[in-house]
């Protein structure tokens, strides 16, 4: 998934600076499967405490072929039980968000669907939300829209927005929700001058009443997967 | 199927960490003041107030209180209770109390729970609907560099998303000058400024901010109540109000504009900056959860508070210059940020810092601030690293339940039975001066006081509670076999709701004459040598280094001698119990680790350290104190390995843990098969597995641990292997390394002591007649 990966940190900046998670990766993190807190008990209440002595070390020319049976790294079994949460994604290793992102290629979405559910929304919102926290909004989807036209916007950005108004015109507010703030913890020096508008308009829009609503969910977006229905709204916004 | 009275007590101590959040240094208490002074390790206790419960459900209503006055200990299931008569004896003063009415209907079989013994632990909601929201106040440094400016503004607006929408917040920023931002909703934006030379009083920074009503003739201004103040104060709105004119005022916040000459610092006013949050949060939200949080990539350098002067030719202050009395803002400045500190701690505020920056920046004279308040200290090197960005986003996670694990305003109460007293605290507190009868003359960290301040916790925060028996030698074991000891927690959660959480526990008295293995098999290692690190911190803050580890061998050798199986004169016969074997390495790491040591570390990176260490659990806290190191090979799955040189093998991977580091090393040998390639092989596939196996062990820490640990992978012969090197025991140096073949562990050239010698020069100390 591409909303879960771990880059490099800044070497540049810090020195032995960690690793950066995902938002997705630190939300699916669920409890330490693994806890590395034991101490091996000292030999020393037995005299001079010599060093263990080494297991005869293998040829170091190379290292053991898989024909000698592949030792067992992790035999810890599933976590123990009881905890219903799912079990963390295993990371095959730590892989940079390029890889992520390749792995990622599918269909490009549109800037069209996007706007168009995310103006409905907010002309749903002119109706009964304050004409300068709207202007406010709309300010900044235009800032959106500039970035998505003249190619400033990367593709993950752009896919999770695109997840992000299907959801808003389900009115699916939580998810809508997390994902802008997947977007400000991943990509926050692509989104922030805009994002905030997008996150007020899924809190105002959160807060219509179910008629006011109603326009929003026969939006054309890019939920639709019958290419027929209603012909797109007229968008008030746009102009403005 | 018998078993060892040492597994009976694992377990025992388990189950009471994993239920109550309690680990005591000694599970069975010497019955006279007499026998526990022998013990030398004093009966005490890690407690973690807030441990996260999933399966504990609060309770929606009061406590019941036992009626004596100076005792108010709460109902809980050690107390006797007659169901017929509807009357409990509180089990603290043996106090008879009747039940509330509206425990008229309880019975043998319908039990309230906090009568049930699975709730020795047991957290009530005491005030419903709604509270006045969380508050946040961020205190942002602008003489940055471009790039940290930019990484920082960025995070802070991604915080805004990670906020509750209805947290109150706010913004003051600094440099030259103090600029507190008014918000509103509107286009225009305003800010007051302060001089940051001028100390100013909380009553002139009230005035100046207009948050006292007009003073009615003859009459000074008072401040506003708390509802006036979140309905008028412009400098602390809802975030769902003001996000979007905040985002675009931190988005053009721009570098202090003043010039810095050649040679010179930027003017950083920290001190004034603070006295401004502190008196804003004062005069407007007394005793309301607040955070200040404040962002700095320099020392403050004028007005009150200020650290070093501008002129870069006069470096800040070392070790070196503190032992030679050369630090010439030292006291000054400490002493102005306690007073802040202090002040701010009445009003249940806390502080966090978030210093990024090469050089000091003044933690040592600011860490009163986060210590006394609960707030968080986080170090790095710039604020565009994923080292602060992860950090400060972990500062917002949040529990199982989707709340925060943050929680403000506590008060924590420690009641004993009549026979124990309590003789301090250490951890993120400030003392209440509550002179309760179950308060010790003998002071042991913040002592004098049976409550304690705690303004910000969390899951893991964690005090070190220090008792002393007070029952007469000879007397009789106290009556009912056992002493108690409750906790009493009150606190503002996350979601704004009061709540008390209340853990009760006992343990049973011994006598230490007749049943001194009892009580030694009782010990628990870990949590003692836990605490009496954070005893050895705590003088380490006032005393000089070495008289804290003198005092640290002392009490070491005297254990030793007590506890020790051994013929007088003969240190070959010297034996410890299975129940004390890991102690003495505790102690010589210890004494090797940056909380005593200062050598190579700056006093910021001290104070740093002390910090985290007298707050984590005890788990976090060990780590700190003896790195957990494991081994990864082809010999089997990974193990846990002795913290020695004689772990460092051509064939293995290493990987250390010490908190603060995550350390990855790859021996000789692996390291000339990954420098081969022999993990791009489809034939030695399983060596691939073997160096992905630490790395994800590794990641799993790192998307736990808060703050953030650096992360180092590197091998023999790399310079920073050194990260490895300095933490091991040298149990094989260039000294004695013809003793050792040659295959065995890598030779550490330093001129320490190992845990050998060490162990040799205590065990013929302790069984010394002279000694």
């Amino acid at each position: 998934m591409e909303d879960m990966y771990v880059k490099p940190g800044n070497q540049e900046r810090g020195w032995n600076d960690p690793p950066q998670f995902s938002y997705g990766l630190q939300m699916a993190h669920g409890p330490q499967r693994n806890l590395l807190n034991k101490r091996p008990p000292p030999a020393m209440t037995s005299g001079a405490g010599a060093p263990p002595a080494a297991p005869p070390s293998c040829n170091p020319l190379a290292p053991p072929p898989c024909a000698v049976a592949p030792p067992l790294l992790n035999p810890a079994g599933p976590p123990p039980g009881a905890v219903a949460t799912p079990p963390p994604p295993h990371l095959g290793q730590m892989r940079t968000k390029r890889e992520a992102a390749i792995s990622q290629s599918e269909s490009e979405p549109e800037v069209e669907g996007v706007m168009s559910v995310l103006n409905g929304a907010l002309a749903a919102c002119r109706r009964a939300v304050k004409a300068q926290v709207c202007n406010d909004v709309a300010k900044r989807l235009h800032l959106m829209e500039d970035s998505w036209r003249s190619g400033r916007l990367s593709l993950p950005v752009r896919r999770r927005m695109d997840t992000l108004s299907a959801e808003l015109q389900k009115g699916r507010w939580d998810a809508a929700d997390d994902i802008h703030r997947s977007l400000m913890v991943d990509h926050v020096t692509e989104v922030s001058q805009w994002m905030v508008g997008v996150k007020r308009l899924i809190a105002e829009t959160r807060n219509l009443s179910p008629e006011l609503l109603e326009p929003l969910q026969k939006v054309r977006g890019p939920v639709e997967e019958e290419p027929d229905s209603a012909e797109p709204v007229q968008d008030p916004v746009s102009e403005s | 199927m018998q078993r060892s009275v040492m597994t009976t007590y694992q377990e025992f101590i388990q189950q009471n960490e994993d239920r109550d959040g309690v680990r005591f240094s000694w599970n069975l208490w010497p019955s006279s003041r007499l026998e526990a002074t022998r013990l030398v390790v004093p009966v005490s206790c890690l407690f973690t107030p807030l441990k996260e419960r999933p399966n504990l459900p609060p309770v929606q209503y009061e406590p019941v209180l036992c009626s004596r006055a100076n005792c108010k200990a709460v109902l809980n299931p050690l107390c006797q209770v007659d169901f017929r008569a509807k009357i409990w004896a509180c089990n603290f003063c043996f106090q008879r109390n009747p039940f509330p009415p509206s425990y008229a209907g309880i019975s043998d079989v319908n039990q309230p729970a906090e009568l049930m013994p699975q709730f020795s632990t047991i957290e009530y909601i005491v005030q419903r609907g709604p509270a006045a929201p969380l508050i946040f106040l961020y205190v942002v440094d602008t003489c940055l560099e471009e790039e940290d400016l930019q990484a920082l503004k960025e995070s802070l607006q991604m915080s805004l998303s990670l906020l509750p929408p209805n947290a109150l917040v706010g913004l003051i920023t600094f440099g030259r000058m103090v600029q507190v931002h008014e918000l509103s909703c509107e286009g225009i934006a305003k800010s007051y400024v302060f001089r940051g030379t001028k100390d100013l009083t909380a009553k002139q920074i009230q005035e100046m901010l207009g948050l006292t009503k007009p003073a009615v003739a003859g009459q000074q201004g008072r401040p506003l109540a708390p509802q006036d103040a979140a309905a008028t104060c412009k400098f602390l709105q809802p975030v769902h109000r003001v996000d979007m004119n905040l985002t675009d005022l931190l988005g053009e916040l721009q570098r202090d504009p003043w010039p810095v000459p050649q040679g010179k610092r930027p003017l950083r006013s920290t001190g004034v900056a603070l006295s401004v949050a502190v008196g804003l949060l004062e005069g407007t939200f007394p005793n309301t959860g607040a955070r200040v949080m404040l962002f700095i990539g320099g020392p403050p350098t004028q007005g009150p508070g200020m650290v070093v002067g501008d002129e870069l030719k006069t470096p800040i202050r070392s070790w070196h210059d503190i032992q030679k009395d050369n630090a010439r803002h030292l006291k000054k400045a400490t002493k102005y940020y306690e007073a802040l500190a202090n002040r701010s701690a009445t009003n249940g505020h806390s502080i966090d810092i978030y210093a990024c920056a090469l050089d000091q920046t003044g933690l040592l004279e600011m860490k009163c601030l986060s210590n006394l308040t609960g707030g968080h200290i986080v170090m790095g090197d710039s604020f565009n690293t994923s080292l602060f960005k992860q950090t400060f986003q972990r500062v917002f996670s949040k529990d199982y339940n989707g709340d925060f694990r943050m929680a403000f305003g506590g008060v924590l109460e420690v009641k004993t039975s009549r026979e124990l007293k309590v003789c301090g605290a250490i951890g993120p507190c400030v003392s209440l001066n509550s002179k309760s009868p179950c308060v010790s003359e003998n002071e042991l960290g913040i002592g004098g006081t049976s409550q304690w301040k705690v303004c910000g916790l969390n899951p893991s925060t964690t005090l070190g509670i220090y008792f002393e028996v007070v029952n007469q030698h000879n007397a009789p074991v106290p009556q009912g076999g056992r002493g108690a000891v409750q906790f009493v927690t009150q606190y503002q959660h996350s979601n704004t709701q009061r709540r008390i959480r209340v853990t009760t526990i006992a343990r049973n008295w011994a006598d230490a004459q007749s049943q001194i293995q009892h009580i030694e098999s009782s010990f628990d290692q870990e949590a003692a040598a836990v605490l009496m690190a954070r005893l050895g911190v705590f003088r380490a803050e006032s005393e000089e280094g070495p008289d804290v580890l003198r005092w640290l061998d002392r009490q070491l050798i005297r254990l030793c001698q007590k506890f020790g199986q051994f013929n007088k004169d003969d240190p070959t016969s010297f034996r410890l119990s299975e129940s004390l074997s890991l102690y003495p390495q505790f102690m010589f790491h210890l004494r090797r680790s940056p909380f005593l040591q200062v050598f190579n570390n700056s006093p910021d990176e001290s104070s740093y350290y002390r910090h985290h260490f007298v707050r984590q659990d005890l788990t976090q806290s060990l780590i700190m104190i003896q790195p957990i190191l494991y081994s990864y090979s082809f010999h089997g799955p990974p193990e846990p390995v002795l913290l020695d040189s004689s772990s460092i093998l051509p064939d293995r991977i290493l990987l250390m843990d010490t908190f603060f580091q995550l350390v990855i090393y790859h021996g000789e040998t692996i390291a000339q098969w990954r420098k081969a390639g022999y993990q791009e092989m489809a034939e030695y596939e399983n060596f691939k597995q073997l160096l992905q196996a630490p790395l994800d062990d590794a990641q799993e820490i790192l998307q736990t641990r808060f703050p953030m640990p650096r992360y180092i992978d590197t091998e023999h012969g790399g310079s920073q292997a050194r990260f490895l090197l300095s933490k091991v025991n040298p149990s094989q140096t260039h000294n004695n390394l013809y003793a050792w073949g040659q295959e065995t562990g890598a030779p550490i050239l330093t001129d320490d002591v190992s845990l050998q010698v060490f162990m040799d020069h205590l065990k013929k100390l302790a069984v010394s007649s002279s000694a």
